[in-house]
């Protein structure tokens, strides 16, 4: 609210300084029209804000001087001289009120009883000079610098200042190639790095400049919400959160018109009559949930409500009807491909073309817009229950999440809001079929269409179907393509360039990157290229195939962790070499040389993942890795999921720490290369080797109580089918020892000493084990 | 005319630019090719941060075979928010101009003459005085 109070006080003091003039105009010539229509604006425009604000004072002021206003403009009245000191004071003690509520201080007392009277038609003209004073009574002294000053700035503006400062980022990112190229001379480093974090925080800010809270946005819906509901014969109740969330000005105003429409379409096609849910056993009232957060470089809407949720076989008989799915075809579509036709061009689920909504303007349009801004929608619902649309949108415009791709000697960009999937030929999911001139692809069940990249674009040489990489591609449409491509480089993201005219009427590229590396690339126009060859039409069908007789056999699920990395990137760990994740203070956190360290429950050891102790939190995540003889951490800024690993691992060839890529919920996760990471750190590593006791494992108190005593002491316990060697052995009682062990450590179960055994603990005797136990590994050591 | 010419030489012939109409003179680096792109563009090409395009004003203008001089630099102009970088023989000097822009009559030849503003007195010779703009988009214009 503080913002929108911000920029109430703002239009409301511009809109004073520019009716200044006019004001001095009006009084000179009451009879001017064009002034008086700008002063009355003016007045009309304060009541409306003060309305919304709850300023009764502010409003009782402006509505008297709008009235007055308007029988003037009406011609019932005439602009008296008493009339216009009137209307000049009532803006004077506006412009009090508004420097008074800009800084916080209660609003001027009194004497507005006089200022309304005064306008009354037949109220007693007092003179002006008694107005006059009143206005000036009412402090009208500067309060120049309290409070938080702000200032209106045209958009183009800042939109220079940010092309500005994103080449400087660019520049920067090529300088510091250069400087690793060369080798750099640590006198440059220094001022390099001040500059580099100077420039970050410089970009931050003029990121924020751009930003706005979504409370901008939210600020109207609830008034939506009640006039439509009212008109509907509803009752529903809006729930917003995440207000603070800060986005893009301008993608605020592209998510305003999918927002309202989604919102128009729960109330009208979700929320049941009052009866209905009574009926159902719900609250007569409806309950529709906005919420917003941020992850990543994206935000997610979510607008959720409580109603009769989507009926997937009603949903299959109008796709049916509207000829957009044959019967059989519709038989056979999953939940989530059946939700997806809501999404189907000129699809509306309503019986009855209501006023609000169903008026062929369907979910299609919204998809398009969200896709158009690089963002992207889903659906999911359940029956009875309620409807969920997700909204996705990148934070700001300009840049767009993308992968590289090479065909040829070509180093091309794909943006990620299309890609939906990334598999390579050699992968056994995957068959490539000839017919016609044209590729087809069979994919998870799926029939799909394939371009050849290399033709696309007229190379000399086709793409090897056999080494191809495939990047599955999703239109607005729903119509799924893949694109073959020699190799998938990298994740980037790009900072998109408009296109000159002669790159544009090519009609393949929607505009020009820089990499990292200073190299230029041109991202692919998805849409403009699936158009071109006939793959995006209205009414395109998946093709359904079989199932695979026999399911190949499973092999035994991977999981991986997924977190954020400092790099900002997605990144994931295979669950295996993970021993532990620790929360470290930056405090144990130390920079030697080019490496970090970080003292993690007493023992140093190398950080990798990080360049330079973070600044701006006090503690980091560290993923403990352990390839069994080496240990090394990997600092993570949030952990985000575990997850399935799946079978397809797109190997990238532009970072080598990585191992490959994954898709983690439609996100593109790179999986970092543990066998490099050791193989790079692992040589730093303390050896931490732990000794090794053997325990028999049958015997359960060996296991439920020896076992933990070991660990606790620092042992690594093993069993006796384990084939290790064994730095000690304990043995219970008279039985054997096992397999060979460098001491051995009897056990008896009873208190009192045994002449069988003299060397034997009692068991329970926790002191005389561990120094024995100590005394093992000292002579080990 | 009293405004100040780069001269360089275009399909071996000399082709002067109004020093206003030039942003700036680089050394072209490595000119990333673009698929499909009609032949007059060369590609593009990273300055400083951002991306330019490469418009081989030779080709435009009628020159067949490679560059004849090793020189790398390349005027860059402005024109409609674009920046462009043009492909000539060589980059040769700074001159005035000496009197007025004289027409230029038929015999130049359908390519010059969609490009050029007109003919100029220099120091150096005679030069055509280029038109950017219908240089960027000439050959589009000339088919069209």
């Amino acid at each position: 609210m503080d913002d929108l109070l911000a920029d109430f006080v703002a239009e409301t003091r511009e809109m004073l300084q520019a009716i200044e003039g006019e004001i001095v105009a009006w009084e000179a010539d009451p009879a001017d029209r064009e002034r008086l229509d700008a002063i009355f604006r003016f007045v009309h425009t304060v009541k409306g804000n003060c309305g919304f604000f709850d300023f009764p004072r502010l409003e009782k002021l402006s509505h008297a001087a709008e009235s007055a206003l308007s029988e003037v403009r009406a011609g019932q009245r005439k602009a008296s001289s008493g009339l216009v000191s009137g209307v000049l004071a009532v803006i004077d003690r506006i412009g009090d009120m508004v420097e008074a509520i800009d800084a916080g201080e209660p609003l001027p007392e009194g004497g507005d009883e006089l200022l309304v009277a005064a306008l009354e038609p037949n109220g007693e003209e007092p003179d002006s000079e008694a107005l006059r004073s009143e206005g000036e009574t009412g402090q009208r002294t500067a309060r120049a610098a309290s409070g938080t000053r702000s200032i209106r700035l045209p958009v183009e503006l800042l939109d220079r200042m940010m092309v500005g400062v994103s080449d400087m980022v660019l520049a920067r990112n090529e300088l510091a190639r250069r400087l690793r190229e060369q080798g750099a001379d640590p006198a440059l480093e220094a001022p390099f790095e001040r500059l580099s974090s100077i420039l970050d925080s410089v970009r931050e800010g003029a990121t924020r400049m751009r930003m706005q809270r979504l409370e901008h946005l939210f600020g109207t819906l609830p008034r939506m919400v009640r006039d439509l509901s009212a008109e509907l014969g509803k009752q529903v109740m809006i729930d917003l959160d995440g207000g603070d969330v800060e986005l893009d000005r301008e993608m605020i105003e592209s998510v305003r018109d999918p927002l309202t429409h989604i919102l128009r379409n729960a109330i009208d096609h979700g929320i049941e009559p009052p009866s209905e849910r009574i009926a159902a056993g719900k609250r007569e009232i409806g309950t529709i949930t906005v919420s917003a957060r941020r992850t990543g470089n994206r935000i997610v809407v979510a607008v959720s409500d409580d109603g009769r949720g989507i009926a997937l076989d009603r949903l299959r008989e109008k796709a049916v009807a509207a000829g957009i799915l044959g019967q059989a075809e519709a038989a056979a579509l999953g939940e989530e491909a059946t939700l997806d036709l809501i999404f189907a061009p000129g699809f509306s689920t309503a019986d009855a073309v209501s006023q609000v909504s169903g008026r062929g303007v369907g979910m299609d349009v919204v998809r398009a817009n969200i896709e158009r801004i690089g963002g992207s929608v889903t659906v999911s619902s359940k029956a009875g229950q309620g409807t969920i649309v997700y909204l996705y949108v990148p934070l700001t415009l300009s840049i767009v999440e993308g992968l590289t791709v090479r065909v040829g000697e070509h180093t091309l960009g794909l943006p990620r809001s299309y890609i939906v999937e990334i598999a390579r030929s050699v992968s056994r999911a995957i068959s490539v079929d000839r017919l016609g001139d044209g590729i087809f692809l069979t994919f998870r069940d799926q029939r799909v269409p394939c371009l050849d990249l290399a033709e696309v674009l007229d190379l000399d040489a086709p793409v090897d179907l056999e080494r191809a990489t495939f990047v599955f591609l999703r239109l607005v449409s729903g119509d799924l393509f893949a694109l073959a491509v020699d190799r998938v480089l990298d994740n980037e993201d790009f900072v998109l360039k408009p296109l000159p005219p002669a790159l544009e009427e090519i009609g393949l590229f929607g505009g020009t990157a820089l990499l990292d590396d200073g190299q230029p690339i041109l991202k692919l126009d998805v849409p403009a290229l699936a158009e071109r060859h006939g793959l995006a039409g209205p009414g395109r069908v998946r093709a359904k195939v079989e199932e695979p007789a026999q399911a190949p056999i499973q092999a035994q699920a991977q999981h991986i962790v997924v977190f954020e990395g400092f790099d900002g990137r997605r990144l994931g760990l295979r669950m295996q070499p993970i021993r532990h994740i620790h929360t470290v203070p930056v405090s144990a956190i130390e920079r030697t040389g080019s490496a970090m360290l970080a003292n993690v429950d007493g023992a140093i050891l190398p950080l990798t993942g990080i360049d330079a102790v973070p600044q701006e939190r006090e503690t980091i995540i560290a993923l403990r890795l352990s390839d069994g003889e080496a240990e090394l951490l990997h600092a993570a800024r949030a952990i985000v999921d575990t997850v399935e690993l799946g079978e397809d691992v797109v190997p990238l060839d532009g970072d080598d720490a990585l191992e490959g890529s994954v898709l983690v919920e439609g996100r593109i996760v790179g999986l970092v290369d543990t066998h490099r990471l050791f193989a790079r750190h692992g040589r730093r590593a303390v050896t931490t080797r732990r000794p090794t006791c053997r325990i028999p494992a049958g015997d359960a108190w060996a296991t439920g109580f020896l076992a933990p005593l070991l660990q606790g002491a620092g042992y690594d316990v093993l069993g006796d089918g384990d084939p290790r060697p064994a730095d000690v052995a304990v043995v219970l009682d008279e039985s054997a020892p096992g397999a060979a062990a460098g001491r051995i450590l009897r056990l008896r179960s009873r208190p009192e000493p045994s002449n069988d055994a003299p060397d034997s603990i009692y068991r329970y005797d926790r002191d005389g084990l561990l120094s024995a136990l100590a005394g093992t590994h000292a002579k080990g050591a | 005319m009293d405004d100040l010419l780069l001269l360089t030489r275009i399909a071996g012939r000399p082709a002067a630019f109004r020093a206003v109409d030039v942003r700036s003179i680089i050394e072209l680096g490595t000119i990333t090719p673009v698929p499909r792109a009609p032949d007059f563009v060369a590609g593009i090409t990273a300055l400083r941060s951002r991306a330019l395009t490469v418009i081989d004003a030779r080709r435009i203008l009628g020159a067949r075979g490679g560059r004849d001089s090793a020189d790398d630099r390349s005027p860059v102009v402005d024109i409609a928010g674009h920046s462009y970088a043009l492909l000539v023989d060589k980059v040769a000097d700074v001159v005035a101009g000496v009197g007025a822009l004289s027409p230029v009559g038929p015999t130049l030849g359908p390519r010059w003459s969609a490009c050029a503003q007109g003919m100029i007195e220099t120091a150096a010779g005679p030069a055509i005085v280029m038109d950017v703009p219908a240089l960027i988009t000439g050959p589009q214009k000339a088919a069209a």
